[in-house]
């Protein structure tokens, strides 16, 4: 008895490093020559860097049981925000605040406020928001991709520091940020209280409203800088950008053993969730699977992932 | 603790006819806690047997394993002389053994005849088209209803229009239909009136004439000396007598029911000054529908426990809500040693000191994802934060220390602080929120149903601390159904019916009897 609870407490820290490792091997195995290359390794990583960065957004949004579905339509609508204001003349930093931070934050906050308005399921508001945001997109842009922005910006976003690129420390220190916030500060934890019972938080005295808004606009925020390094990458805002993104957030944040049911979940494992999905899509790149059967194996994967979680969890 | 009962009816069986059902010997855990422990129970054909026992003493689990829900850990079920180590819910159905719980199973949407025959409506064909056969159903119906002596029932009438006593008897009726040995009535009388409850026992004496065994269980033991022949007693999941009722006195059964004698009280000992200003005063609290809570108002006093009796759904919790901000108001003010603290909402309330031990502990109550100590620290860290409680970093240190000290002052059973709530007893897990709220060092305290599904030891610890709560000059209020633990503790009862608060009477002379009376007092 006492060594499964051992065990659970063990798979829930390091579960999801476990499948990552089993992942590395069975692509080393596949793929020797080229795979393990240390050039590989960092492309894993810029890869993984916008999911991770809208995955560790999606986590808080999980953590009280929700779901945040408008990140994708987030990131694309704030990278064209931005990518317009630079066109426009703007200064790129502030560009970047406005666009990026300032609209990433709104619109998460319309999405908890909607919520809290409404009291319906953030599963059925972010549905709605996630259309109305892509639509905003499509109209502000008429559906044509921004060209044009600064060569300053798209340097310094998409450079290196040494070996590594910017966009992999951008989106390794924000995750270590959050891990500070909710491991360390009493905001976090009340989020944890909430996600763990809305009513007992609410008659312990946390203001449930006030920490679902705060949880949607960091939401929000997480694909807001996603979309401003999206942008970057692509050296253009498109106006489809991140269509689907939802899925691959969601998924990392489940991988990485956070429950649906809410308060239960940590951000090293949301990163680690957000490396997985990363390095499948690089792995099976390499493999040259064709981009269809990635899909199939890429939801096989996110199904077998959650089973083996909720396996081990019944162990305990 | 000394067995009561001759045994009168030994495990041989002694007496004429052989039992239907004997249950020998029943244990069941769930995790940890032991609730039945080597229970027995005989049910004779053509007797009514009584099961007694407080709250929480097992009965529901019995029965929930003669009827197949749930399997015991341990001892014998014997069906027709058939022993069995567990049954099914289906071996359960096939030996006649039939259960109306208190929350009845009927469909208040379907009519009372589908209601009979749901899950088995008789088919008739119509060129080969299968089709219901409402001809049958009636004529079948009406035989039932008429022997139940209830002709004349609208049976096309959704049963969610009709009276609760007729829902009852039209699910008599769909016992009945499928030939029933055994009748299981838990608290069958709790929502009946006098006149509902004689017609029911002349329905019960009925079956009993044609040889159905009845096994009753009820609080009332007037009514269970007017309707049973034998008894058994259950306490804290032990059999603790068995017998003929006429043999016994009221005051027999009950000891057995209760056990110790010995009932504590934990009333004020000096008097009580209700002169001076009041530490807590609360004026025309109105709920936002003006209806659940009607215009309340109380006064509070140093040293004093003010305890809300009355019955389920008169609106005491509900106003309980009003008061802590979590319940929208119409109208209503809260002041504190003279000073205004109404609560908007509940961060205002704990802001303000006020604690609220809430009603149902895993719904409103504690964190299930949180440890002893998370559970113990989150409300005092809200209190403690600026901005809405959102700001700062938590102080482990400084948290574990305040965790421990209630976990020695209140005596939490537990491996220690780092312990999920979750893998504690519910004793227990009331004390960790008692400890919740007591950390913050509150002036307003208030107990909804604070030892509901707690046992005796833990029960009389948590009444200690309210009165330990008075003495210190908090304003401390109790909610409570149960009124033998009004009595133990509060010097003042409000009773409440209707969302106002009918009378208050003094708790050092009150009954309850008389409590009873106003709480079912009709009209304004």
């Amino acid at each position: 008895m006492s060594q499964r609870v051992k065990l659970g407490k063990l798979w829930d820290i390091y579960g999801t490093l476990c499948i990552l490792l089993v992942i590395v091997v069975l692509f080393s195995a596949l793929s020797p020559t080229y795979f393990t290359r240390p050039e590989n390794i960092v492309q894993i990583f810029l890869q993984s860097s916008i999911t991770i960065m809208i995955a560790l957004g999606e986590f808080f949004p999980i953590l009280i049981a929700g779901i945040d579905l408008s990140v994708g339509a987030v990131l694309a609508l704030t990278g064209m925000i931005t990518a317009q204001l630079m066109v426009a003349g703007f200064d790129p930093t502030l560009a970047v605040l406005l666009g990026g931070v300032g609209g990433g934050l709104v619109l998460g906050a319309i999405n908890g406020l909607l919520v809290n308005f409404t009291g319906l399921h953030p599963f059925i508001i972010t549905l709605g928001t996630n259309a109305i945001f892509r639509g905003v997109t499509m109209i502000i842009s008429g559906a044509s991709p921004v060209f044009g922005f600064s060569y300053d910006f798209v340097n310094t976003v998409t450079g290196f520091v040494g070996f590594v690129p910017v966009p992999v420390i951008f989106a390794l220190s924000f995750a270590a940020v959050l891990w500070f916030f909710t491991a360390k500060t009493r905001l976090g934890r009340n989020i944890y209280a909430v996600g763990g019972n809305k009513e007992s938080a609410f008659y312990s005295g946390i203001d449930v409203k006030l920490h679902t808004l705060i949880v949607f606009m960091i939401s929000g925020l997480c694909a807001g800088l996603a979309g401003v390094l999206s942008i970057a990458r692509l050296g253009a805002a498109e106006p489809a950008a991140g269509t689907g993104f939802e899925t691959y957030a969601i998924a990392a944040v489940i991988i990485g053993g956070t429950s649906f049911f809410g308060g239960k979940g940590r951000i090293p494992s949301v990163v680690i969730g957000g490396l997985i999905i990363g390095t499948i899509n690089n792995g099976l790149n390499i493999l040259r699977v064709p981009t269809f059967y990635q899909l199939v194996v890429m939801g096989g994967l996110i199904i077998s992932a959650v089973a083996l979680d909720r396996l081990i969890g019944r162990m305990r | 603790m000394s067995n009561l009962a001759p045994n009168t009816a030994g495990p041989a069986g002694t007496e004429a006819v052989a039992p239907i059902v004997r249950m020998v010997g029943i244990e069941k855990h769930f995790n940890n806690v032991s609730v039945l422990k080597g229970v027995n129970l005989d049910i004779r054909p053509g007797e009514v047997h009584v099961l007694l026992g407080e709250n929480g003493a097992g009965k529901s689990t019995l029965m929930k394993i003669l009827t197949g829900i749930h399997e015991p850990t341990g001892g014998d079920i014997v069906l027709d002389g058939v022993s069995h180590s567990l049954v099914t819910p289906r071996q359960a159905s096939e030996a006649g053994i039939s259960i109306i719980y208190q929350e009845l199973s009927v469909i208040n949407e379907l009519s009372a005849l589908e209601n009979l025959f749901v899950g088995r409506l008789p088919v008739k064909r119509r060129l080969g088209v299968p089709m219901v056969d409402w001809k049958l159903m009636e004529a079948e119906a009406q035989s039932i209803i008429g022997r139940l002596g209830l002709g004349g029932l609208d049976l096309h009438k959704p049963v969610g229009e009709m009276p609760i006593a007729h829902r009852q008897i039209i699910e008599i009726a769909k016992s009945l239909m499928k030939n029933v040995r055994v009748l299981i009535m838990d608290e069958p009388t709790s929502s009946l009136t006098s006149v509902e409850t004689e017609r029911l026992f002349a329905l019960v004496r009925q079956l009993k004439a044609e040889g159905t065994a009845v096994l009753f269980i009820s609080h009332k033991l007037d009514e269970v000396r007017e309707i049973g022949d034998s008894f058994s007693v259950l306490k804290d999941g032990v059999s603790t007598g068995h017998g003929r009722i006429a043999d016994f006195t009221n005051d027999d059964l009950v000891r057995m029911m209760v056990g110790r004698v010995v009932k504590q009280r934990f009333l004020a000992e000096g008097a009580i000054d209700r002169t001076s200003m009041p530490v807590l005063k609360v004026e025309n609290v109105t709920s936002a529908d003006r209806k659940r809570v009607r215009d309340v108002s109380f006064e509070v006093h140093h040293g004093e426990v003010l305890g809300f009796a009355g019955l389920v759904g008169s609106g005491r919790t509900d106003l309980m809500n009003c008061l802590f901000g979590a319940e929208p108001r119409a109208a209503g003010k809260i002041f504190l040693n003279g000073a205004d603290i109404t609560p908007k909402n509940p961060v205002e309330a704990v802001k303000s000191g006020m604690a609220y031990l809430t009603e149902n502990r895993r719904q409103t109550g504690f964190t299930p994802n949180f440890t002893i100590e998370g559970n113990i620290a989150v409300t005092k860290s809200v209190k403690d934060a600026p901005l809405r409680g959102t700001w700062g970093l938590v102080d482990r240190k400084a948290e574990r220390v305040t965790a421990e000290e209630q976990r020695k002052q209140l005596s939490i059973r537990c491996a220690g602080i780092d312990q999920s709530i979750l893998e504690l007893s519910g004793g227990n897990q009331q004390k960790v929120l008692v400890g919740k709220w007591m950390s913050i060092a509150p002036s307003v305290i208030i107990f909804d149903e604070p030892t509901r599904g707690i046992d005796v030891g833990a029960k009389s610890q948590i009444h200690e601390i309210i009165r330990t709560l008075a003495n210190a000059g908090k304003a401390v209020i109790m909610v409570s159904s149960e009124l033998p633990e009004i009595l133990a503790v509060c010097d003042r009862v409000a009773v409440f019916r209707n969302g106002r608060i009918m009378d208050v009477l003094d708790g050092a002379t009150a009954t309850e009897e008389s409590i009873l009376s106003v709480a079912m007092r009709d009209g304004k």
